[in-house]
């Protein structure tokens, strides 16, 4: 089995508002495996894109307080870092895509300069003296070699005062020419089809997919060696969405990159993601391949959620609901937090929350884990 | 509309133009004001004269006159660039031109000094915000805000100056400099002249008041940064550009402080016209030769065609900020069109 991009370890997440603590996110544990595309899906207010914002350290604390738990990321646990080594995993390390393009870009700068700060920075790093590899230039497709250094061998270098600043300082800037080539390459990689026009438009003159793909264009041109999408159609019309979502695919395929793919719409995921997490209230309650998890779900909020989505199966009927509410984060219900609202929930759920998924074996026939936090999988399956 | 040059020249051709009724407003009803408050200021002048001196002096400035025909003189002459002259026979224009660029150049040091350590204090409130950071801003512009603007010039000059070794009168340590002064500003007219020596003693000079001047209003522009920077903060933007890889200062400075200056910009173009009229006790005790001693003076004395010729020149400055702040507004803010 190969080394995991991420390890995330029983990450509990709290926003602490005046007395009142909510739990957003409680003992949520994953990896994913070099190339392979995780997919998070739950309702809104589940922690989804909280997990998202705390993986890269972005949550703003306060209110936010990570409770405990771990996120290593290329071997380097990064809740324990202090804040001015931030800036060297970000961008290279973990690149992010925001759910809401509106808001993503900078109104105040071209397009040019909010692409080109992020490839400048890239290159800045991949001329650091001690990096991996010849700098030599693998374009956009190529992610296998990665000529980056780590970020352990990021951090086990001397600091410079003001960090990227610094080390802009420090060096020359790169050539502008070839990081306006390298600008239109990636704007061309996310289709657009005349990037010398869009390159000296500001963010208001641009539609909201094409605010999306160059936000897409501006993660990808970093090389990251995890992309978080938080969402990155659902604040798109429909049929923008539908585009926006076939770009992300075909680029998943092309720049194999490792991928944190999160959205609340499970037709996204069943079409671009390899494993499948299912959470809900804070908690990660099934993970799976996606094939498995569609058609064996464990865990019993994992099969009503699959039958309250619309589907071109089910066209007779309304569709199932899931009786009840979410609960409120700040009063969650002792045991699994779903057996208030769960069918086959017996006196053990009201007290016991579950078994933790990571203690689950991998599965007989694929090799890969499948694991629930439900007591009774078996009989969710069997249903 | 657009973005164009020829769009800005436009803008700027008819905010210029607005400045006609504005300063014929001003003008106006300061003219009324004086001449129905001090009936007959022939008395004021002159208080121990003989009854046909006084009818003299009446005569020799109109004032027998209907206020319409005071009025439609005053006016003519105005614009023919007589601004009139003080009953000591002082013409009120040359004064105004000399005196003006010393107020400026105050205002403009003040600015400078507002915008370099303001704006970064509000950043640094921002990002410490309901930290020690914070409070520490807070109680630094707050105490600023509170001074009165006699007490902190009184002890600004007889404490701070001893203590750092400032001067705290005047322009020059001696006057007159040995140099024409053209622009009448103090630092301007030392480094035209090529003048090292006159130049650093002028800096020494300005330096206490203007930045006495920017202590008290320093508040605006931080305490405005302080809040358009938390605004923008929580942004996606922002996020985006720390995600980028970027360090935290390029991210608060660059992407954050643009878009946040938007804001402080607008409040410090109107702060800006305020402090042109603002400096007149700072100007009495630190012997500055400018604007707001004459204004003082003009209307202690009855001095109309002096007291309207400073309420003009306030009107220009208070209009000219607010185009400049718009101007800087607009080159901030691509989503502005000139119009």
């Amino acid at each position: 089995m190969t080394e995991p991009i991420l390890t995330v370890d029983g990450l509990c997440v709290d926003y602490v508002v005046g007395a009142g603590r909510f739990r957003a996110l409680d003992d949520v544990s994953f990896t994913i495996e070099p190339g392979r595309v995780l997919g998070i899906v739950g309702e809104t207010g589940c922690g989804k894109s909280t997990l998202a914002h705390a993986i890269p350290r972005l949550l703003p604390e306060p209110p936010a307080r990570v409770r405990k738990g771990r996120v290593v990321f290329q071997g380097t646990d990064l809740l324990p870092l202090p804040r001015g080594r931030l800036p060297s995993i970000r961008g290279t390390g973990i690149g992010m895509i925001f759910q809401e393009p509106l808001n993503s870009l900078n109104p105040s700068f071209r397009v040019f300069e909010q692409l080109a700060e992020a490839v400048r920075v890239r290159r800045l790093r991949e001329s650091v003296p001690g990096a991996r590899g010849a700098p030599v230039e693998p374009g956009p497709f190529d992610y296998t070699r990665r000529p980056l250094e780590s970020p352990a061998e990021a951090l086990s270098r001397p600091i410079r005062p003001g960090g990227p600043v610094g080390e802009a300082l420090a060096r020359p800037a790169p050539v502008s020419r070839e990081v306006r080539d390298e600008v239109l390459e990636y704007l061309r990689l996310v289709r657009i089809n005349d990037p010398e026009t869009i390159l000296r438009l500001y963010p208001h003159e641009l539609s909201g997919g094409m605010r999306q793909r160059i936000m897409i264009a501006m993660a990808l041109s970093e090389k990251p060696a995890l992309l978080i999408a938080d969402e990155p159609t659902s604040a798109l019309d429909v049929t923008i969405q539908a585009q926006v979502l076939t770009l992300m695919k075909e680029l998943i395929e092309e720049v194999r990159a490792s991928i944190l793919f999160i959205s609340h719409d499970l037709g996204v995921i069943a079409e671009t993601a390899d494993d499948l997490g299912v959470m809900y209230a804070g908690h990660l309650v099934e993970v799976g391949p996606v094939a498995e998890v569609f058609d064996r779900p464990r865990h019993p909020y994992t099969r009503a959620l699959l039958r309250a989505a619309p589907s071109r199966y089910k066209s007779d009927g309304p569709l199932d609901t899931i009786p009840g509410s979410v609960p409120n984060l700040s009063h969650l219900p002792a045991g699994c937090t779903f057996h208030p609202r769960c069918p086959i929930a017996r006196p053990v759920c009201a007290v016991d929350p579950g078994p933790p998924l990571a203690a689950r074996a991998p599965s007989p026939g694929t090799g890969r884990v499948h694991a629930s936090a439900c007591h009774f999988p078996e009989e969710v399956s069997g249903r | 509309m657009g973005r164009s040059p020829t769009d800005l020249v436009l803008f700027v051709g008819k905010r210029l133009l607005m400045l006609i009724p504005v300063v014929f407003g001003v003008m106006a009803i300061t003219f009324f004001f004086t001449h129905v408050a001090v009936q007959n200021p022939c008395v004021v002048w002159y208080p121990h004269a003989k009854p046909a001196t006084i009818a003299t002096c009446i005569r020799t400035f109109g004032l027998d006159q209907p206020l319409p025909v005071q009025f439609y003189r005053y006016l003519t002459n105005l614009l023919a660039g007589n601004w009139g002259t003080s009953p000591l026979g002082v013409p009120v224009l040359p004064t105004l031109a000399a005196d003006v660029p010393a107020t400026l150049e105050l205002v403009l040091a003040s600015l400078a000094l507002m915008v370099l350590i303001g704006i970064p204090l509000g950043v640094l409130a921002a990002r410490s915000n309901g930290r020690l950071g914070d409070h520490l801003v807070r109680i630094f512009y707050l105490s600023g805000w509170a001074t009165p603007t006699y007490l902190g010039a009184v002890i600004a000059a007889i404490l701070v100056a001893p203590a750092l070794g400032l001067p705290s009168s005047g322009e020059y340590s001696s006057i007159p400099p040995p140099f024409p002064q053209v622009t009448h500003m103090s630092v301007v007219d030392a480094l035209l002249a090529g003048n090292l020596p006159y130049t650093l003693d002028a800096i020494d000079h300005l330096a206490l008041p203007a930045a006495l001047l920017a202590f008290i209003n320093m508040g605006i522009a931080t305490r405005v940064t302080r809040s358009a920077m938390l605004e923008v903060l929580p942004l996606d933007y922002v996020k985006s550009a720390r995600m980028k890889g970027l360090g935290e200062f390029v991210v608060l400075y660059k992407h954050a402080l643009r878009n946040a200056l938007i804001t402080t910009t607008t409040v410090l173009g109107v702060t800006a016209g305020g402090l042109l009229s603002g400096t007149v006790v700072i100007e009495e005790v630190f012997a500055w030769p400018g604007i707001g001693a004459y204004a003082f003076n003009a209307i202690t004395e009855s001095n109309f065609p002096g007291a309207i010729g400073v309420v003009i020149v306030f009107a220009i400055g208070v209009v000219v900020a607010n185009l400049i702040a718009d101007i800087t507004y607009g080159l901030l803010d691509p989503k502005v069109e000139w119009r």
